[in-house]
């Protein structure tokens, strides 16, 4: 798992979940809230209902107290307890007086029963008017609903006292009407819906669901999959099978479904945007962890793949461990460069060492290596070689006959001809130098100038015969000014030939043995030899330690006078 | 009785033998609480009756014909001309609820409703009670003492009929004008007496000169500057 992913995770599933939990438990409790506040108020409703309707019942039973003392209807009584001959109209006259008060007083039924509860006369409003209802089995109750002619009314009765005894029952009522109440209601009589408000429900689904409701409790039944709230209305009268029960029959679901939709939609909303807030946020600060460290294991990839040891960029704003890593990473790798490039020049050192010494054994060939590496260091900057090839050249060259260490000075200083042997033996030195040297880490870049700095362009040359651009520039270079260093150079069976000679000899085997544009470019630079030191051991030796001198780059010690131009040449060279 | 001429509505002069006194009874304002109820034959069901509403007649008609107009008796007049008069009990209302008749008069109740009514009053002039009767039966009561009657029903508290009783033949009551006409009444100084059941009694003295016929005017109630009596309370 990459460290921006996991970083990314690791903040982002504890927000996610963290919120998702929070807006649950918010969302829950807003619900909660919401039902139960709608249960508060509906339950309000009806506690204010429930007290209006006591109140309006005190005031009801005293104008009925008032009403039952009125004489015209004592009269009226009187009159339908005495006549004998005509009761019909007697009814008449009392059904008159009936209907009478029913108007004055607002009524929707009125009734008078005698002494002992049988009914004399009773009037209902009718389309406007008033009507007598037959008296058949009427039978109405002191308080509370009382069905007569086919309707439901809500009656109170009171006494109707003559000379002290009670003489009748006068009861009055007022059409039932559920839709007055404030909330929606249902009656229920005997268990079953006689009046309901809700007409999305069938009255069975009602009473069903109300079945299990204690008459006098609060109750939360599921009607089709939904909420109600129901709670006695107060209103609830008489006892056992012939009670008539009115019940508040709220729907809480599709009385919160409005704030609870608005709810939801705030919650997705707010939900959404926060996620992707936190995604946002999230990525980023996974990416401000991670980016740095994969910036710097970006680096190190590419210094693994290169092999290289470059120094991290020094970043200013960055993150303090960060900049500790690279710092430290700095540090290890300038060390590890440092300590590889003492080594490497250690081997140059010692090479060189070698290579001087090999000049030293012949006092002819004494600096040799050196002005062959002077020369090619001339030539590859007049060729516009870039800076770090020319170092390649300037060590290769220095190093270019190690191989003859390997030879016996028998065959090497040999005056007059060499057998074919020996010119075998001798042309054996480039492929013993780059075994010298092949085994020494960091000294590879040297090896082809070693190796092929005998080569020519038609393939005659040794030891592999290779064709023109197979063989590396740098050995062709350094070919060309090996050849030019041993024309020029004196030797025991003759002297060295001149500047213009010698460029005259490469510019005729140019194109079959040397390459024609470093030939070219040589010529060009003019006489590059400095004058000829006398060859005595003691310069010789001091030739050497300068060579090794100047490859560590120290600085070369007081030198006496007559030293002076080696010292300068050492310097140029640096 | 005037104390100036401008409040004096007085006009004309008294006649001689079997002169009439003119007069108008002037009325403003309404002054009573009309009381209907619905008729009693309309208690069947299906008959939707509105109730409280009163009818479409203009109050100051029914104020000017519910005034009574009589004379004064002097200590020696008899009680003449009495008369035949009815009230009918029709629709739970006295018809009519205002009768004025010479004192030994007989007034007959018939009961034209399909619903008992009863008839009683606690007047001082005659205290009587006819009881409950039904539809069809007619229950008749004579008024021997001058005064007024007030009649009610038992069964209906809103049934109310006046019967004033007049101490001799002059007595009428005003039209909806409030025109009233004493015909035939001897020269002489009398004490005319107007009558309203809400503005109460009023008083004005007349002289007939015959055969001058004298004229008078009432204004009801009395409305005059407030240091003044008034000509009568009630």
């Amino acid at each position: 798992m990459r460290f921006a992913t996991r970083t990314f995770l690791s903040s982002f599933i504890p927000f996610a979940v963290l919120l998702a939990v929070s807006f649950w438990a918010i969302r829950g409790s807003v619900i909660a809230t919401v039902r139960d506040g709608l249960r508060a108020s509906v339950r309000d409703n009806e506690v204010a209902l429930a007290r209006e309707q006591a109140r309006n019942e005190g005031r009801d039973r005293k104008l009925l107290q008032g009403v039952a003392e009125n004489p015209t209807l004592k009269a009226g009584l009187q009159l339908l307890a005495t006549e004998r001959s005509a009761k019909d109209q007697a009814r008449n006259t009392v059904q008159d007086q009936l209907s009478e008060i029913c108007d004055s007083l607002n009524f929707d039924f009125i009734m008078i029963s005698g002494a002992h509860g049988e009914p004399l006369a009773a009037v209902v409003r009718y389309a406007g008017g008033f009507a007598p209802i037959k008296l058949d089995r009427l039978r109405a109750p002191e308080q509370g609903f009382f069905s007569a002619d086919d309707r439901l009314y809500d009656v109170t009765s009171v006494p109707i006292h003559e000379a002290g005894a009670e003489v009748a029952t006068l009861t009055v009522g007022g059409r039932f009407d559920i839709s007055r109440f404030g909330v929606p209601a249902v009656l229920l009589h005997k268990g079953a819906v006689i009046e309901a408000q809700m007409r999305d429900l069938a009255p069975a689904q009602i009473e069903k669901a109300l079945v299990a409701c204690l008459p006098a409790a609060d109750c939360e039944p599921r009607i089709q999959d939904q909420a109600y709230l129901s709670l006695p209305l107060g209103l609830n009268t008489g006892g056992g099978d012939d009670s008539y029960v009115l019940r508040s029959l709220q729907n809480v679901d599709a009385a919160s479904a409005p704030l609870r939709a608005v709810l939801r939609k705030l919650f997705l909303v707010a939900g959404l945007i926060a996620l992707a807030a936190m995604l946002g946020i999230s990525a980023l600060s996974s990416r401000s962890i991670a980016q740095p460290l994969a910036d710097v294991a970006a680096y190190l990839r590419l210094s693994s793949a290169t092999g290289e040891l470059p120094e991290f960029p020094e970043s200013k704003g960055g993150v303090q461990e960060i900049r500790d890593l690279t710092q430290g990473f700095n540090h290890a790798a300038k060390a590890v460069r440092e300590s590889r490039e003492r080594l490497t020049r250690a081997y140059v050192q010692f090479v060189g060492s070698l290579a001087q010494a090999l000049d030293a054994r012949d006092a002819y060939t004494a600096g040799h290596s050196r002005r062959v590496s002077d020369y090619s260091c001339a030539i590859a900057k007049a060729m516009n070689i870039p800076e770090q090839e020319m170092e390649i050249i300037r060590v290769g060259a220095l190093l270019h006959d190690l191989g003859k260490i390997g030879i016996s000075d028998l065959v090497l200083q040999k005056p007059g001809r060499l057998t074919p042997e020996e010119t075998e033996l001798i042309q054996q030195h480039p492929v013993i130098g780059k075994r010298i040297l092949e085994n020494v880490q960091g000294l590879e870049a040297y090896l082809g100038i070693v190796e092929l700095h005998h080569e020519n362009l038609d393939g005659t040359g040794y030891p592999y015969g290779l064709r023109g651009e197979e063989t590396p520039l740098h050995a062709r270079i350094v070919k060309v000014a090996d050849a030019y260093d041993a024309m020029t150079s004196d030797r025991p069976y003759r002297r060295g030939r001149s500047h213009a000679e010698a460029i005259a000899v490469l510019r005729r085997v140019s194109g079959s043995e040397t390459d024609p544009a470093v030939v070219e470019a040589f010529a060009l630079l003019g006489d590059q030899r400095k004058p000829q030191v006398a060859l005595t051991g003691d310069r010789s030796l001091h030739s050497l330690s300068q060579a090794v001198e100047d490859e560590t780059g120290r600085s070369v010690p007081a030198a006496p006078e007559t030293n002076e131009l080696t010292v300068a040449r050492g310097r140029e060279n640096s | 009785m005037c104390f100036k001429l401008a409040q004096c509505v007085l006009l004309g002069s008294v006649l001689l033998v079997g002169a009439d006194i003119h007069g108008t009874v002037i009325i403003e304002r309404k002054l009573t609480r009309h009381n209907v109820t619905a008729s009693a034959g309309m208690y069947q069901r299906g008959v939707a009756v509105e109730l409280g509403t009163d009818p479409e007649v203009d109050p100051l008609v029914f104020e000017r014909s519910h005034v009574a107009v009589y004379l004064e008796a002097g200590p020696s007049s008899p009680a003449t001309g009495a008369v035949k008069a009815s009230i009918e009990q029709r629709d739970r209302r006295y018809v009519p609820d205002l009768v004025v008749i010479p004192a030994g008069s007989t007034v007959a109740f018939p009961n034209f409703d399909p619903i008992f009514h009863n008839v009683f009053s606690l007047s001082k002039a005659k205290s009587f009670d006819l009881g409950n009767y039904p539809k069809g039966q007619i229950r008749m009561v004579t008024f021997p003492v001058p005064g007024l009657v007030a009649v009610y029903c038992h069964l209906h508290s809103n049934m109310a009929a006046t019967i004033v009783v007049a101490p001799n033949q002059w007595a009428t009551q005003a039209d909806g004008n409030g025109i009233f006409v004493l015909k035939d009444v001897p020269s002489g100084t009398y004490t005319i007496v107007a009558w309203h059941k809400t503005a109460g009694t009023f008083r004005k003295t007349v002289t007939i000169r015959e055969p001058n016929d004298a004229e008078v005017s009432f204004t009801l109630p009395y409305v005059g500057p407030k240091d003044a009596t008034p000509v009568a309370r009630r």
